[in-house]
């Protein structure tokens, strides 16, 4: 269980909250690059962290992400025409440019020095493998852009995508370090997905169906590991590893690309769930982008607005039948929808105090304490959290045979990290 | 008209929640194993069939052969054992291996802490 203030800390994201100060450290998902195609397409309203903001491409190619809401009349800018390196509000013609400053105020004088005066706030926002990035803390401790692996490999090697999920981002993230119910929630789909299925790894994961879990701390967040028995009386490991605040990467299968995740508020009972599938040494294959264009492994089906076509307004498209049959454990098809469905059902922002956690549920508890003391230290100390650094973020996740005596954050160092052009440590 | 999935898992809907309090009896045991006497060791055993989780604290380096015993009998008794190691910054690779062998065969979640403050927090998320 966690207090009631506790969960409040850790569970609200708006500008002037603790954790929202916090969360600003960070480089942040905002939008897929293709939601953005080409130079003056139509603009595309954004909310993050409780802010509604506006995002376009000028002329120029480039990105601007402000303000929804045009300093004049408060109209929203969505409305816009996208025109001449600048986003020009209907109602009046003030014009504003990627930085958020007023370039035009056609309703004021000829040559007005006023226009110059009025400047939305904005936000960079940089492209780097397929995302759309921003940084919305103070511009003065902006770090350098993100390296996570998944977003830095050739783009042939990348596959991201995102869903709406309708829930505190918080409950959503915790489903991302609870390898615990994988045995459970997902046990239909491990050995019939596309971009699962045929992996060695799958028959330790059928044949132990009661993993042993060690959480380890690391720099950057946690190590998440999950045991079951190997040959020879060694050991079969799956490495999760958790990069605050917000970033998960799975263990990969055989010779399947490796997966994660980034959950990122939208406001506290919202948030966006990014999926996301690489190879580090190789292009994914035709077949493996039509299965996660198709909604497999991770990924979902979604329609055009990133929602997903089974949600809560058609029970997610429950089938009880297919869940007698064993076909499904609960019901629901695809793993990120069957996370998503239990985690929605929980409510907007499950009340934590009234939880009975267990053993297995070591990886949330160390995830939240960790969260905890990052923003006590950030607010009362200024301490920059962990996450931010570049080296955090250079990691990997690994699925790896060790004997059994060796503590895995050491035996399997190496894999650990992400050496550019280095296969993954994959059984 | 809204799917029940929809309607339910609304703010609204919340306030309908039972709000009886959740169960609060669970019997934690725990013993810090770099201190515990043989007596303390005993005590446990003779407890340990009214416990729902025993929980074996412990430095990593340091000798945890009475992590045996305690496991063995939680096996019998089919109590959850839990181990937290804390790892001080200048215990090396090999000193944590051998512990991690002496608690792995018995403790169904083991986590490693570099910081002992942890250990209050965990068992805080028990209750």
């Amino acid at each position: 269980m966690l207090k009631k203030e506790h969960n409040d800390l850790l569970t609200q994201t708006g500008p002037e909250t603790p954790f929202g100060r916090m969360f600003r450290c960070y480089w942040i998902p905002a939008l897929l690059a293709e939601e953005l195609p080409a130079n003056d397409c139509p603009p595309v309203r954004v909310k993050l962290l409780s802010e509604r903001l506006i995002a376009f491409r000028d002329t120029d190619g480039r990105y601007g992400l402000m303000d929804e809401f045009c300093a004049h009349r408060g109209i929203s800018l969505w409305f816009g025409r996208n025109e001449e390196c600048g986003l020009r509000c209907p109602y009046h013609g003030w014009k504003y440019d990627v930085t958020g400053q007023c370039v035009d105020m056609p309703n004021e004088p000829e040559h007005s020095a006023f226009a110059k005066k009025v400047k939305l706030k904005s936000y960079p926002l940089v492209e780097r493998g397929g995302v759309l990035w921003t940084y919305m803390g103070p511009p003065e401790q902006q770090p350098p852009l993100p390296e996570y692996e998944f977003a830095t490999v050739p783009a042939a090697q990348t596959y991201t995508s995102k869903r709406f999920q309708e829930c505190n981002w918080l409950q959503a993230m915790e489903g991302g370090i609870d390898s615990s119910h994988v045995s459970f929630l997902h046990r239909g789909d491990i050995n019939t997905d596309p971009l699962f299925k045929g992996a060695r790894g799958n028959q330790y994961n059928l044949g132990d169906l009661r993993p042993v879990f060690e959480v380890v701390e690391s720099a950057g967040g946690l190590f998440i590991g999950a045991r079951r028995n190997a040959e020879d009386g060694n050991y079969y490991w799956r490495i999760t590893q958790w990069v605050m605040p917000s970033y998960t990467i799975i263990p990969p299968r055989g010779t399947h690309s490796v997966h994660g995740h980034f959950w990122i508020p939208i406001d506290d009972e919202n948030c966006w769930a990014w999926s996301f599938d690489y190879h580090p040494t190789r292009v994914l294959t035709e077949a493996e982008l039509t299965a996660m264009r198709a909604g497999k492994g991770i990924h979902a089906k979604v329609d055009s607005q990133y929602r997903p076509i089974a949600n809560k307004d058609n029970d997610y498209l429950m089938d009880r039948t297919a869940q007698k049959a064993g076909k499904t454990y609960s019901g629901i098809e695809g793993f990120a929808m069957q996370d998503a469905s239990l985690q929605e059902s929980m409510g907007p922002v499950v009340d934590r105090t009234k939880e009975t956690l267990v053993s297995t549920d070591s990886g949330i508890i160390m995830a939240r304490q960790k969260l905890l003391r990052a923003i006590k230290a950030f607010t009362e100390q200024g301490v920059v959290p962990p996450g931010v650094s570049l080296e955090h973020q250079r990691v990997r996740s690994a699925a790896v045979v060790l004997p059994p005596d060796q503590p895995f954050k050491d035996a399997a160092r190496e894999a650990l990290i992400a050496h550019p052009g280095v296969a993954p440590a994959s059984v | 008209m809204q799917s029940e999935s929809a309607r339910m898992s609304s703010a609204a809907e919340a306030r309908f929640r039972i709000q009886s309090p959740p169960p609060t009896n669970r019997a934690v045991k725990v013993i810090d194993l770099d201190s515990a006497t043989d007596g303390d060791v005993d005590r446990l055993l003779a407890e340990v069939g009214e416990a729902d989780l025993v929980l074996m604290l412990m430095s990593a380096g340091a000798d945890a052969e009475s992590a045996a015993i305690i496991g063995r009998a939680c096996s019998a008794k089919r109590v959850m054992t839990h181990t937290v190691i804390v790892r001080a910054s200048a215990v090396n690779d090999a000193a944590l291996a051998k512990t991690l062998a002496q608690v792995r065969p018995w403790s169904l979640m083991v986590v490693v802490v570099n910081d002992d403050d942890y250990v209050d927090d965990i068992l805080r998320s028990f209750r």
